[in-house]
């Protein structure tokens, strides 16, 4: 992914350029990083309208708060990652308060959902087994607690109520779950080059 | 605080799921630049990329169109208001400029939209969506003139507590319409970090009317809808928290002003 694109178009020079008001920088971050954004978002918010739209905020976002970014603090990745999940989630949130019958098929595992793209489906259905693999390597308890949290928007005393499991329990299978994802996903990346 | 109570803060941040004192705390440590949370806060971070990076998705071309489009139109000096969530960056000057800005803005998008559209055809689109920003642009300066313009309109100003004590806001506020806020002398708020406003009524728990940001001047304004089950309020307040808010204060203060 990013480290392998050469020179001035690392992700830390193109938000660089970006804060400077680059525009042709921030069309290179959008066509590299967007994929990334987007795929987290479709998990979260199943209405691909819905998504589009944050999609669009999030990188909104990127162009007015690249000045702010700082590197000390994470990769651009994970601050474009983290912004993407934020905006979803609050939007997914919000659905769940304008309509209160909404009730979320909480029992599928969200990580088999659809992802509605056309765009070559043999790799996204390889991306979406790796993902599924990942999450499937992980005790049921604690794929529950990274899935609810993570994909679902539930806070910690929610999840802890849906599943009659003790908040303790819960932040601790957070912990674990994402421990466990992590190697597994780097696992799976190994293996796979 | 152990590393394993670290890592659990960390996760649960980064998941998106901390809550309360656990919120506050770990949120306190990150301030403090805790070299250990930093690095439990990049690890739990650094796992959520790759979780998106096992699964991108390629997403539709006009949402592409549509941002080159709205980073076009927007004047170089300032940034153009958000439409959807109104203008956190917004550099907005003092309050008696709040109106003639917000004319002139508008002005400006007409003057860049038309140009756009007579260089380029096919842009109808780029159009529809600059007359969609200038309808709510129009309606926000129509709710900020009925609000002046009604004598149950409250005035409530601000005072800077110590964390700025030379900040000063102002909040005209209507319990129907809702109300406009404007301050100055802010610090800028840190990465991560944004200013949420706060209504207090009674012994009732402070209810959020919106998070802002400031330029670089401290300077920032705050469009606010009316609050539902908040009529009379007591006072208002300003407080530091993350980036989008949180259901109830959990920051410094910064500001406060009784009504």
């Amino acid at each position: 992914m990013p480290s392998a694109v050469p020179g001035s178009e690392t992700f830390p020079a193109l938000i660089a350029r970006i804060a400077a008001g680059d525009r042709d920088a921030f069309s290179r971050f959008y066509d590299l990083a967007s994929p990334l954004a987007f795929g987290l978002i479709r998990r979260v918010l199943r209405d691909p309208e819905a998504a589009a739209e944050v999609l669009q905020e999030v990188f909104w976002q990127v162009w007015l708060e690249a000045p702010q970014y700082d590197p000390k603090r994470g990769s651009p990745e994970a601050w474009l990652v983290m912004r993407a999940r934020t905006r979803a989630i609050d939007r997914l949130r919000s659905m769940r308060r304008r309509d209160r019958t909404f009730v979320a098929p909480l029992d599928e595992s969200v990580a088999r959902r659809d992802h509605g793209s056309a765009e070559n489906p043999a790799v996204m259905a390889e991306h979406r087994d790796l993902v599924q693999a990942a999450l499937a390597q992980l005790p049921e308890a604690q794929r529950r607690v990274i899935e609810l949290a993570f994909f679902e928007g539930l806070t910690q005393s929610e999840i802890s109520l849906k599943l009659g499991e003790p908040l303790g329990t819960v932040k601790t299978r957070a912990r674990l779950g994402l421990e466990r994802l992590r190697s597994a996903l780097r696992g799976e990346r190994l293996s796979a080059t | 605080m152990t590393r394993d109570e670290i890592s659990e803060l960390a996760a649960a941040y980064t998941l998106g799921v901390l809550e309360g004192a656990d919120r506050a705390r770990f949120e306190a440590l990150l301030r403090a630049s805790d070299a250990e949370a930093l690095a439990a806060l990049r690890d739990a971070e650094n796992t959520l990329v790759d979780l998106a990076a096992a699964a991108p998705a390629p997403p539709p071309p006009a949402i592409k169109v549509a941002l080159m489009e709205r980073i076009a139109a927007e004047p170089t000096a300032s940034r153009a208001p958000d439409p959807v969530h109104p203008a956190p960056s917004r550099p907005r000057a003092l309050w008696p400029a709040i109106l003639g800005g917000a004319m002139a803005a508008g002005l400006a998008a007409v003057v860049v939209g038309w140009t756009v559209s007579s260089t380029y055809e096919k842009r109808l689109d780029a159009l529809a969506h600059d007359a969609d920003q200038l309808k709510v642009e129009l309606r926000n300066q129509q709710a900020i003139m009925a609000i002046l313009r009604d004598p149950a309109t409250q005035v409530v100003v601000l005072a800077g507590l110590p964390p700025a004590p030379e900040a000063r806001a102002r909040m005209m506020w209507h319990a129907h319409t809702g109300g406009v806020f404007v301050v100055t002398g802010l610090p800028t708020p840190p990465e991560g970090k944004a200013y949420q406003l706060w209504a207090i009524a009674g012994s009732n728990a402070p209810v959020s009317a919106g998070v802002f940001s400031v330029d670089a001047n401290g300077t920032g304004s705050l469009a606010v809808h009316p609050l539902p089950g908040v009529s009379t309020v007591d006072a208002f307040a300003v407080t530091l928290e993350p980036t989008g808010g949180l259901p109830a204060p959990s920051g410094e203060m910064y500001l406060l002003g009784k009504s």
